[in-house]
């Protein structure tokens, strides 16, 4: 079966998109870093912005975020500007980058608690959800009072997540969050937030240059290429996803596509897929 | 006490030996070297001239004699003037690092105060204010908030970007933003520009005493000077150093417990 014939798990079509990009396009100078671009997520939707570096993907981000404006068209992330209502997102939006980026004169557990205290959540509670989210992150109690420093890479990763989901933020942003890490740590921490993310029902953008990543997470990949276009859009179910077929083919399409436009060649269709 | 009670060779039953169980080997170096400077300011006061050398018995008496109100004058000016200095120096700073017009605007002023001598600012202070006291804060505070600012706007810069980032992304207002992120990571140089300008505070506020006032340690020491009790003189002097030391004790203690985490 074609990929782009596989059936949707998520429909579109009833869902009121919770991020919607109508024509964007974003320059800095000269330089075009994001051209024309139109996508929308779902609700509860799990999609991937994959592509290679400087194909826009983390410009789209910090557009969804709210600390880049767009020169022209119109960014709305929960029925709100993200950029000109920079306050009305708070709480609902959350992040996990690429480094974790733990401050590092706080604990575990103080870490995972600086969202809440930003968000004036009471005192007396703020200490047992945070450790709450890091027990349900996988980090053990033995862990919780350590200073990052005193943390390896993957635990460190998982106080970032945990983080980021203490404030129960409808969206979850992932800046290639799993990509520093190793194979086998990386694969553990995705299964775990995945079923913590399905459990809950967020919706979740993951940016990513790992193919890997997106075919394992996502419900939908979007392929961006310099300058920030889409190139190809895929709909994963979870039939496909459990068929190693479909997944080889997929790895080598999307290769395909994102090796062709690293090096300014030639566009291509999501209907060669 | 010889260099080798506490050196390696020294036998296990030597007191050198007992004091290293005790105190770590620096400490134990630093208080050979005080005492060797001890022995030799005992040996000029026998061997020298005894208008620049009083024994360390003219010194310990002169000491006893020194009021305690004019040390404590000194320290309360001290600490009022560092204290204001910090906080005028934060708003500033913090005004500075928010709006870039403003250091565009400001920081040329503040380098250039800076690089005033601070005798200067005290002959000014005398030409420009009747009040004593205010004379002794415009001086510390022209002095010392210059420093203040500058340390904290490097230090500010200086936090990481993407920290900063990750904070925003839970969109703080400014005071959480400053006071969650910003403030306790500019902490340590703050504590480290605390201890500089000790240093430099305990000078200028004697400076400022000796010129421009009728208490504080730097009065005593126009006193003494006019006297010509050289004693007294070095008994001031011995205040003024068991004061900055306290003080550097002082910012080091706190050093230790804010910032703990980078020792655990």
């Amino acid at each position: 079966m074609p990929l782009h014939d596989q059936p949707a798990i998520f429909d579109m079509a009833d869902a009121k998109p919770v991020i919607s990009l109508d024509r964007v396009t974003v320059r800095f100078g000269d330089q075009v870093a994001v051209n024309d671009l139109t996508f929308s997520v779902a609700g509860e939707e799990v999609v991937a912005l994959l592509g290679q570096t400087g194909a826009g993907k983390s410009t789209v981000l910090n557009l969804i975020l709210g600390q880049i404006k767009a020169t022209a068209g119109a960014v709305i992330v929960d029925g709100c500007d993200p950029y000109a209502d920079y306050y009305a997102l708070r709480g609902k939006v959350a992040v996990s980058f690429q480094t974790d980026r733990l401050l590092p004169w706080r604990t575990a557990r103080e870490n995972v608690e600086l969202g809440l205290e930003i968000l004036g959540r009471p005192k007396n509670s703020r200490s047992r959800v945070a450790a709450e989210w890091l027990n349900r992150l996988k980090l053990t109690e033995a862990h919780h009072d350590k200073y990052p420093h005193q943390l390896s890479g993957g635990m460190r990763q998982r106080v970032s997540l945990a983080r980021a989901l203490v404030v129960d933020p409808d969206l979850i942003l992932l800046d290639e969050s799993f990509s520093q890490l190793d194979h086998v740590t990386s694969k553990a921490l995705r299964t775990d937030f995945l079923s913590l993310v399905k459990g809950l029902r967020k919706t979740c953008v993951l940016v990513t240059h790992r193919i890997d990543d997106a075919l394992e997470m996502a419900d939908r990949i979007i392929i961006l290429a310099v300058p920030g276009e889409i190139k190809l859009e895929l709909t994963l179910s979870g039939a496909a996803r459990n068929d190693p077929a479909w997944i080889s083919a997929a790895t080598k399409q999307i290769s395909a596509v994102m090796t062709a436009h690293s090096g300014e060649g030639a566009p291509e269709s999501a209907d060669a897929v | 006490m010889t260099g080798a009670d506490v050196g390696p060779d020294a036998s296990g039953s030597s007191p050198g030996r007992k004091l290293s169980q005790f105190l770590p080997r620096e400490t134990v170096a630093g208080i050979i070297a005080i005492a060797a400077l001890a022995l030799a300011w005992h040996l000029a006061s026998i061997y020298g001239p005894s208008y620049a050398f009083p024994t360390w018995g003219r010194i310990a008496r002169a000491l006893i004699n020194i009021p305690l109100q004019d040390v404590g004058i000194s320290i309360a000016r001290l600490a009022v003037s560092m204290l204001l200095s910090f906080v005028i120096g934060m708003i500033f700073s913090t005004l500075v690092f928010e709006r870039p017009f403003v250091e565009a605007l400001l920081l040329p002023l503040v380098r250039l105060l800076m690089a005033v001598p601070a005798v200067c600012w005290v002959i000014f202070a005398i030409l420009w204010f009747k009040g004593v006291e205010f004379r002794i804060f415009f001086v510390m505070s022209i002095v010392c908030t210059p420093v203040f600012i500058i340390d904290s706007l490097d230090a500010m810069k200086g936090v990481p970007l993407d920290l900063r980032q990750m904070v925003r992304s839970f969109r703080p207002d400014a005071v959480r933003y400053y006071t969650k992120l910003i403030f306790p990571s500019i902490l340590p140089y703050v504590l480290t520009s605390w201890k500089i300008n000790l240093t430099l505070a305990v000078r200028v506020v004697t400076i400022a005493e000796l010129v421009g006032a009728v208490s504080g340690i730097g009065h005593g020491l126009v006193i003494a000077q006019e006297m010509f009790s050289i004693a007294e003189v070095f008994a001031w002097t011995v205040v003024l150093v068991l004061i900055l030391l306290a003080l550097q004790g002082l910012v080091n203690v706190i050093e230790r417990r804010t910032l703990h985490w980078r020792t655990a």
